[in-house]
């Protein structure tokens, strides 16, 4: 259970570097992936909820540290609570199936980038309008969608090596 | 139904945390625990994204060229025509350059690259697509402080807005949070400049009915208590619209910086405009009443000549130094004719 705590935060490390170091160079309609929202999704979807809002809220803190504009708790809020939301649904998807988990991302991200959005909108910056919110939201949709494979083969991978014990599995 | 019940109350958890965060957060300052926080989190994580970026950002440059390759043709075409214009220009320039520095000398001013600066290496961008910031490699070990303004050779960069030991944070001027004064270069019209995001940035004009056309070059322009020298460029002009109302006009600037790929940027190291000072030996200086003639009565018609000479009589009563207090003096004063503000010494 500790080393599937430290694997997996060590997944976030990785996944914010790339996120503030790569994926500038590699926008999509001006806009990266959010892949601290992917992995939240993708572990919440394979592992169901309580993983989901654990993950979640360690990776909206992580969000939270790391910009400057929106107060501190906002991500731990929006991420925690996606987690638990995908985790929910989980089970009103057949298990084998092979698109619900490209649905759940696609719509994981698409409402978590929203909600971020017009929560930062709300408490931290005004000008963030409602414009640039859906904009962002689509395209944030869309770059994780393409990118929810390869999230969910380093997930189960990472599942099958340190499976999760304990209540809330499977 | 125990993990359900676990879930809810970890989720419960987790929303009061959140809350009790944001509430923090907002009723702290700038040097809050939580923002030493989020500077210990930036300090920690600059060293990893300096190597990491090192390695992989030449890759995702190459990617990003594959994209740009598409719009080449169309660049190339519009370059040839916009370097014909510029020769043109160019004829005129050595007489514009010559005249230049002689109006340099003449007034002697410092030209803005004489400003101290640092230059920087771009280590990381926000995580989040809400925010427009970047982490340069250098904070407070190399004199960099909060406000600073950051420049690469293009432009206007954006600002300082966080500052560690050995990285600092810039808001980048297209964040929707940004704000600076900016004049056109060829006409002087000054307005406030707002970043849009991933839109066009956005000119408020002063004057509403300013004469503003499309490919104008948009400036930075100082004020008393701004951080940013003037004359720092921003932009160009893209769209020019009419104005919604009659006080306010805005007008669409496109960046010269291309923010998508910032590698190295200059800090330069300037606190502002200092406040203007008072002038010397103006302490102790009283002010005066002026003699304002009554508004209800406004004297004899046919006696205007009198009324001059009393109040010349009280002017020169005045120049003497004496009787600045008697109530004949302020009868005088009074009916005398609005002559401008008296300011006398101790």
């Amino acid at each position: 259970m500790i080393v599937r705590g430290i694997v997996v935060g060590l997944l976030l490390v990785a996944a914010v570097v790339l996120q503030t170091a790569l994926f500038p160079a590699l926008t999509l309609f001006g806009f990266r992936p959010d892949l601290l929202l992917l992995l939240t999704v993708v572990i919440a979807t394979r592992d169901g909820e309580l993983a989901g809002v654990r993950v979640g809220a360690v990776a909206g803190l992580m969000t939270d540290l790391l910009v400057a504009s929106s107060p501190v708790g906002l991500g731990v809020f929006v991420y925690g609570v996606a987690g638990a939301l995908v985790g929910w649904s989980r089970p009103y998807f057949a298990p084998t199936s092979l698109t619900a988990p490209l649905v759940l991302a696609a719509a994981g991200s698409v409402l978590g980038t929203a909600a971020y959005g017009v929560l930062a909108s709300l408490l931290a910056d005004e000008r963030v309008g409602a414009s640039l919110v859906l904009q962002g939201a689509i395209a944030v949709g869309l770059y994780n969608t393409l990118l929810a494979p390869a999230a969910g083969a380093l997930v189960r991978r990472i599942s099958e090596a340190f499976p999760l014990r304990g209540a809330g599995t499977e | 139904m125990f993990q359900r019940r676990r879930v809810r109350l970890l989720l419960a958890l987790l929303v009061a945390v959140a809350i009790a965060l944001v509430t923090v957060d907002f009723r702290s300052g700038d040097d809050s625990g939580l923002d030493r926080l989020r500077g210990v989190a930036t300090s920690v994580l600059r060293p990893i994204q300096d190597g990491v970026g090192v390695l992989i950002r030449p890759f995702g440059d190459a990617a990003g060229a594959v994209g740009d390759l598409f719009a080449v043709r169309s660049e190339n075409r519009e370059l040839r025509a916009r370097v014909e214009v510029l020769e043109e220009r160019r004829r005129v320039l050595d007489d514009l350059e010559r005249e230049n520095a002689e109006l340099r000398d003449l007034l002697a001013i410092a030209d803005r690259t004489e400003l101290p600066t640092v230059t920087a290496r771009v280590v990381a961008l926000a995580p989040s697509n809400f925010e427009w910031t970047i982490t340069i490699d250098v904070g407070a070990a190399d004199g960099v402080e909060r406000g600073m303004p950051v420049i690469d050779g293009d432009g206007l960069v954006g600002r300082i807005i966080q500052v560690t030991p050995n990285a600092s944070r810039v808001l980048l001027a297209i964040d929707p949070s940004f704000s600076a004064a900016a004049r056109t270069a060829l006409t002087g019209e000054v307005g406030m400049i707002d970043g849009r995001g991933g839109d066009p940035m956005a000119l408020r004009l002063l004057d509403p009915a300013a004469v503003v056309d499309v490919g104008d070059a948009i400036v930075t322009a100082s004020y008393q208590g701004g951080v940013f020298p003037a004359g720092i460029p921003i932009g160009t002009v893209s769209q020019v619209t009419e104005g919604t109302s009659p006080l306010a006009r805005e007008v669409q600037v496109n960046p010269y910086v291309d923010f998508t790929r910032l590698h190295h940027v200059v800090v330069v190291f300037t606190t502002g405009v200092d406040d203007i000072p008072p002038f010397e030996g103006t302490e102790g200086f009283e002010f005066r009443r002026p003699p304002v003639p009554p508004l209800l009565d406004p004297g004899p018609t046919d006696g205007d000549e009198e009324g001059e000479e009393e109040a010349d009589e009280a002017g020169d009563e005045q120049d003497d130094g004496s009787g600045s207090g008697s109530d004949e003096d302020d009868d005088a004063q009074a009916s005398a004719p609005l002559r401008g503000v008296v300011v006398t010494g101790p």
